[in-house]
């Protein structure tokens, strides 16, 4: 509208009005008068083709700021639309006027329009970067290297870095702007980037930085120069963090053509960090610009003499330079690889570092005080963070002999002092606000991490130096107390918030795990002051008992249990951990085994949750938060230390040992392990937790956290392995439990997902069994009486009298969730019973879903229960057994659709018509998985019929499942991002599968799926959008491959047909291949799906041939330009023709096809969409 | 097992206002709830702790299934709460009357003449619309505690 749209010179006044319609479009956006209209106003600008003549006029006219800002993103957003039309000519000039623009008006002070011109400048330089000769960039990059080496003034100069650091993060991955151009010309435009510029962009920040550098120490107030250096260090900065992968030397080996966009994540380090901390690896190429020119000394010179200034005027310790300088020279702290020649080389480098790093830490204690009287953190925390950058370059023992060098201490003394001052700041305030000391004990902590991690896991402890062994045993003791400390006083607090609070423990959880790794440095120290600090507080509790409040010693005695949980032993995460490494290498003199003070201090332990079993200890002592961390202890302790089978005690780790030491070790550890293992302590201990398991599911009424602990990780973690199931199924206290749990009724007041989990957990154990039969004899005593209720209950003939009764409902839901944990449980061994026990139910399960369907409640947990047994089931059964069991869920589909096909709930609370909208979708989604489940069958069977047997078509009864959910399905309900995902990955499933049945879906059906399928094509998700081009794909290519050797294919659904009414109806292919075109060519999508768009375009296309070709005029006829017009015409017929495509439906030619839409699109796409 | 727990509501309505006793730490959300002497549907638990070494509470937030009102109760988990029982049954819509008041076939093929349409234009419309459109309804109605409501509808269609 706005835009001159003839290439001819506007006349002035066109232009003049356009300014003003912009100006007082954004004035106006900015005063809130009639927003929409303003932004429809400016976006039109930015749509109007060629706008180009009428921006140039705004911004150099304007008195508008935002404007002439409007003006700089129209140029952009236009010539990256029209960059496939512009001349060569044109595009340089669009973007030597933006880089004139800028150094013209280096002084202006609104920077952010100079920013945002300079961006688009970098913007369309990159995206000409592969087209441009050298000689053309060389050009610019003379213009740009003048003004960045002060040719023409301080401001310009300026000007010149922004430039560049613009470009320099338009090229490299995470924050380059999006062009609509496949990944690999952003991969090409980073590598050339990297090879040819990057290092000359360094050097001649360098340089500027240098130039102005005397000027800057010699006043004695702020300068213009300032803001210069200020720029030349950030831009520095920017060019280390660069993730620099092509001119290291091991980049040739190890990752050659590693995917820059994919790839963000580096891997070289894995450990929780809460801080980030990237290596800087340039490689050898930059060693003279970076190492041996003295930059290093310059920079701390630099940084020297700021410090010196921060009294005058216009400098202070977080002044911009000096935040830059400090960043930069924690950035060099992380540098390494193949750019050092000799690892001398590179400690050199750090030493040097270090000692100008120094005064921002040392003497610790100085410092820590210089901050509490209101000097600012942030030169401390960059040390610490230099600290940390360190450690990640540098084994323990490099890391400790850097200050020895210089002082008659090591830096892991120095860490250990740091760290020690920062705790006890962070016990004096104790407050729960983040403070410098919480973050400043953040990174430390990683620092230890990042140092200990490795030793960790190789068990290289003894190579840990002894200096450093001691201000781990001193800083973790100081640990220890500043956090029983923080337990005591928080012990009265009342956690309201509870939100925060899964947060929190995920935090403390990953803080406790560092704290471990310092613990186990310093192992023979920690682990017998755990003991003792234990000790002393079962001694406090036992004295006070019934005088003083024992609730501080209660909390301590948590946060002890915490802690020493993690020191003992490692999260399993699934996995048998195994005895952490320092453990397992130390206390090899200990004689006797039960005075090794690891089994002392677990003894200590054990024995102390032994008295939660005596009922007045537990009132008195053991609060339910305390149990919870006594069940948490026993969990964690159980799977590394309790009877541990004989083959995971052998396993191999004399890696750097000699034979004598590695023996000594070995006989330690087998000791330890033998001392809880079968034959000794093992099985009484195995009995006592069973004993508190049972006694906090009963004698804690309620309390849900605590019983959750219980049932997920206690006691699931005992029946995962199968040697101590098979003590377990021998104990009186288990078959207590078990029969608890069968027979009586107290474990009713469970919460209803714990009953599940106990009889997950209780058919599990039945692997401890002797042989199968005495297995399923178990879970059959197990499950018989539960479903012998059901089972007389529904065949009562006053049912639908009390079935409504909430205790009845009750008894209902705790019964199906048992059924279903039961199912959840199932192993080959105990498939048998499995199967009966759902057998003996499945009359029952439809009687009750028949009475209870307005019980949403009800008929979740019946769906989920079919749905977990199905899935276990399915692929062991016979085929008649098969028959029995598609039929069951056939009418279980089928009643259910009978009670909610055309249902519509009406409530006055618009909060309970969406939960009921929620309670539907949940349905169809258990529906959903019943139906994949069935089709697994067909995918994997473990049934003992030979092939030929014919057996229930699953394709048949997957069909028939379709027919009756799809009109359940509704658009709204496609809205439910889980629901949208599963029903699109079953229906691409079962179409790429089973084509040939879609032929047999009635019409009805058929256009129902066919609807979704319309919406999922246009669903912002793009996995949702992905499996209907897989359908589309699917259809196209089966109907092609049919028809091609004389068969119907789709029949009538393809070659379209006449409805009742007498219309004509469109056959589908043609229609999707309408839509589809119309997707490609003129609606917003993802570039990722343009390969998958292909795999469906062509096929569709072989497919109705007469339809595309009509297509194609149609849109070519639409089109006024001549020359656009013939480009369009081209394009289409390249995208047929070119690559030797050949119209045979195989790999070659999809890869043939999916080339050619990616340059049809780069061709077409542009200008289409600005029709 | 079926009801030796029961115990009756001192509402003046004897009878039909049931409720029932629950342990607070297993009603679930989507479960029912007596709060304030209104029957509620739960739309929320959460737990708490009384202190940090106290016991356990559950904090309910409900929905009154017949006002749509929303209420809250603190119930320490191993205390009992009540439970309405919540009864519903399906009718064959045969006429509405001028005066807001439904005619409901019921199963022994007598006539259900005492309920009323809802009062809310929303609800109501979605009902007369769909008898005036000679739809067959069936219309499901909710009671509990001695009230009752007509809570879903649903077209079965020609046979």
């Amino acid at each position: 509208m706005q835009g001159s749209s003839d290439r001819g010179p506007a006349d002035l006044t066109q232009l003049q009005a356009t300014m003003q319609a912009i100006e007082i479009a954004c004035s106006s956006i900015q005063m809130h008068v009639n927003p929409a209209a303003a932004e429809a106003t400016i976006l039109s600008l930015c749509q109007s083709p060629q706008p180009y003549q009428a921006c140039q006029f705004i911004l150099e006219n304007s008195q508008v700021a935002n404007a002439r800002f409007q003006a700089a993103a129209a140029i952009r957003d236009a010539a990256i639309r029209e960059w496939g039309l512009l001349t060569s000519d044109d595009k340089k000039s669009l973007i030597s006027f933006c880089l004139c623009f800028v150094m013209q008006h280096a002084s202006s002070p609104e920077g952010y329009v100079q920013s945002k011109v300079s961006s688009v400048a970098a913007q369309l330089m990159k995206r000409g970067w592969l087209d441009f000769a050298a000689a053309e960039k060389e050009a610019f990059m003379y213009e740009v290297k003048q003004a960045v080496l002060g040719v023409h003034g301080v401001d310009v100069q300026f000007t010149g870095i922004n430039f560049l650091e613009s470009l320099v993060s338009e090229f490299s991955p995470s924050t380059s702007t999006a062009m609509g151009l496949p990944r690999e010309f952003h991969e090409q435009c980073l590598k050339l980037l990297e090879l040819e510029y990057l290092k000359t962009f360094y050097c001649w920040a360098q340089d500027a930085a240098v130039s102005v550098t005397s000027r800057i120490i010699e006043s004695h107030s702020a300068v213009p120069e300032v803001k210069v250096c200020t720029a030349a260090l950030r831009l520095m900065l920017q060019i280390l963090n660069w993730d620099f992968r092509y001119n290291t030397n091991m980049a040739k080996g190890a990752k050659p053509s590693m995917d820059a966009f994919n790839d963000g994540v580096r891997h070289d380090i894995a450990s929780p960090k809460r801080s980030e901390c990237i290596l800087v690896q340039p490689g050898p190429s930059w060693r003279d610009v970076l190492i041996s020119n003295g930059h290093i000394g310059w920079l701390l010179g630099l940084y020297g003499a700021l410090r010196q200034k921060f009294s005058c005027e216009g400098y202070w310790l977080d002044c911009p330079v000096a935040v830059s300088a400090r960043k930069l020279i924690v950035q060099f702290c992380s540098l390494t690889g193949t750019i050092f020649p000799s690892a001398n080389m590179q400690e050199h480098h750090l030493l040097q570092l270090l000692s100008g790093i120094i005064p921002w830490i040392d003497p610790p204690h100085a410092v820590s005080q210089a901050i509490e009287c209101g000097k600012s953190e942030s030169e401390m925390l960059d040390g610490c963070r230099a600290l940390l950058s360190m450690a990640t370059v540098t084994t323990p023992t490099v890391f400790d002999q850097l200050l020895k060098s210089v002082s008659p201490f090591g830096t892991l003394t120095l860490l250990s002092t740091l760290m020690c001052e920062v705790i006890k700041v962070l016990m004096a305030t104790n407050t729960e606000e983040e403070t410098w000391s919480w973050m400043a004990r953040d990174i430390l902590l990683d620092t230890w991490t990042t140092l200990l991690i490795p030793m960790h896991s190789i068990g290289e402890n003894a190579r840990f130096p002894s200096e450093g062994i001691n201000a781990a045993a001193n800083l973790f003791a100081l640990i220890v107390e500043a956090e029983l400390r923080a337990a005591s006083a928080s012990a009265f607090n009342d956690d309201e918030d509870s939100q925060y609070l899964q947060a929190s423990i995920s935090a403390m959880d990953e803080r406790l795990s560092s704290y471990a790794l310092i613990a186990r440095a310093a192992i023979d120290v920690a682990i017998p002051l755990l003991t003792r600090l234990f000790t002393e507080r079962f001694a406090r509790l036992h004295q006070g008992k019934g005088i003083t409040d024992p609730t501080e010693t209660l909390e301590e005695l948590y946060s002890l249990l915490l802690i020493t949980g993690h020191v003992l032993a490692d999260e399993g995460e699934g996995e048998t951990p195994s005895v952490p490494m320092a453990i397992q290498t130390h206390f090899v003199d200990i004689v006797e085994t039960h005075k090794h003070p690891v089994v002392v201090l677990s003894s200590t332990i054990i024995r102390f949750a032994e008295q939660s079993l005596d009922q007045e200890m537990r009132t008195s002592v053991f609060s339910p938060r305390l149990m919870e961390a006594v069940i948490w202890f026993l969990a964690r302790w159980s799977s590394t230390y309790l009877m541990v089978p004989e083959e995971c005690r052998e396993d191999n780790c004399n890696s750097g040992y000699d034979h004598e030491s590695w023996l000594r070790s070995q006989h330690s550890r087998k000791a330890l392990l033998s001392f809880f293992g079968q034959y000794n302590q093992g099985k009484p201990v195995l009995d006592v937790i069973v004993r508190i398991s049972m006694m906090t599911l009963i004698s804690y009424p309620g309390e849900k956290d605590l019983q959750a602990l219980t049932c997920y990780q206690l006691l699931h973690s005992l029946v995962r392995r199968k040697n101590v199931c098979t003590h377990l199924v021998a104990f009186d206290s288990w078959r207590e439990l078990a029969n608890a749990f069968a027979n009586g009724r107290t474990l009713f007041s469970l919460h209803s997902t714990h009953q599940r989990s106990l009889a997950q957990t209780l058919v599990l154990s039945a692997s401890g069994m002797r042989n199968p039969e005495a297995s399923n004899q178990y879970v059959r005593d197990l499950t018989s009486h539960m479903t012998a209720y059901l089972v007389e209950m529904s065949n009562k003939n006053d049912l639908k009298n009390f079935s409504q009764q909430p205790d009845i409902i009750l008894s209902v839901s705790c019964l199906l969730e048992r059924l279903r944990g039961a199912a959840r449980a199932l192993e080959p061994r105990t498939q048998k019973a499995i199967y009966e026990m759902g057998f003996s139910v499945m009359n029952s399960v439809l009687v009750l879903l028949e009475v209870y369907k307005h019980e949403f409640a009800v008929v979740y947990l019946l769906l989920k229960f079919v749905v977990d047994w199905v899935d276990g089931e399915i692929i062991y059964l016979e085929a008649q057994e098969t028959a029995i069991v598609v039929d069951f869920c056939m009418r279980l589909l089928q009643l259910y659709s009978s009670h909610n096909i055309g249902k519509i709930s009406v409530s006055l609370s618009s909060s309970l018509l969406s939960e009921a909208k929620t309670e539907m979708y949940k349905d169809l989604r258990a529906l959903l998985q019943l139906i994949a489940n069935l089709c697994s069958k067909d995918m994997v069977d473990f049934s003992s019929d030979s092939i030929e047997t014919p057996g229930t078509s699953i394709s048949q009864v997957v069909y028939f499942g379709l027919h009756i959910v799809t009109p359940l399905i509704s658009l709204d309900l496609l809205k439910y991002p889980k629901l949208c995902h599963d029903y699109f990955s079953l229906l691409s499933h079962m179409l790429e599968v089973y084509p040939e049945m879609v032929a047999q879906l009635n019409s009805e059906a058929f256009a129902h799926v066919l609807g979704t399928l319309d919406f999922g094509l246009h669903h912002q998700d793009t996995e949702v959008v992905d499996m209907c081009l897989k359908v589309l794909k699917a259809l196209a290519s089966y109907h092609y491959k049919e028809t091609s050797i004389g068969k119907i294919g789709l029949g009538s659904h393809a070659s379209g047909f006449k409805d009742s009414d007498g219309k004509f109806q469109e056959g589908i292919l043609s229609r999707f291949l309408r839509s589809l075109l119309q997707l490609l060519l003129f609606e917003d999508y993802s570039t990722d799906l343009v390969g998958i768009a292909a795999d469906a375009l062509f096929p569709l296309i072989l497919c109705e041939q007469g339809v595309y070709q009509r297509l194609g005029q149609e849109l070519a006829d639409s089109q006024a330009n001549p020359t656009l017009k013939s480009r369009l015409v081209n394009a289409l017929q390249s995208l047929t023709s070119s690559n030797q495509l050949s119209p045979t439906l195989d790999r070659i030619n999809y890869k043939r096809f999916r080339k050619n839409l990616h340059s049809f699109l780069i061709e077409v796409h542009g200008f289409l969409r600005t029709m | 097992m079926s009801d030796e727990e029961h115990h009756f509501e001192s509402k003046g309505d004897a009878g039909a206002s049931k409720t029932y006793p629950q342990q607070a730490g297993t009603i679930r959300k989507n479960g029912y709830i007596v709060i304030k002497s209104r029957p509620c549907k739960v739309v929320e638990v959460s737990t708490s702790k009384t202190g940090k070494h106290g016991h356990a509470k559950c904090h309910f937030v409900g929905i009154d299934i017949f006002n749509g009102k929303k209420l809250e109760d603190i119930v320490p988990s191993s205390h009992n709460c009540d439970v309405p029982h919540v009864n519903r049954t399906d009718y064959q819509l045969i006429d509405i009357s001028e005066d807001g008041f439904v005619s409901l076939l019921t199963e022994n093929g007598n006539t259900k003449d005492d309920l009323r349409l809802p009062t809310d234009d929303n609800l109501l419309t979605q009902i007369k619309d769909g008898f005036a459109e000679g739809k067959d309804l069936v219309v499901s109605v909710m009671s509990a505690m001695g009230e009752e409501q007509i809570c879903a509808l649903k077209d079965i269609g020609p046979k």
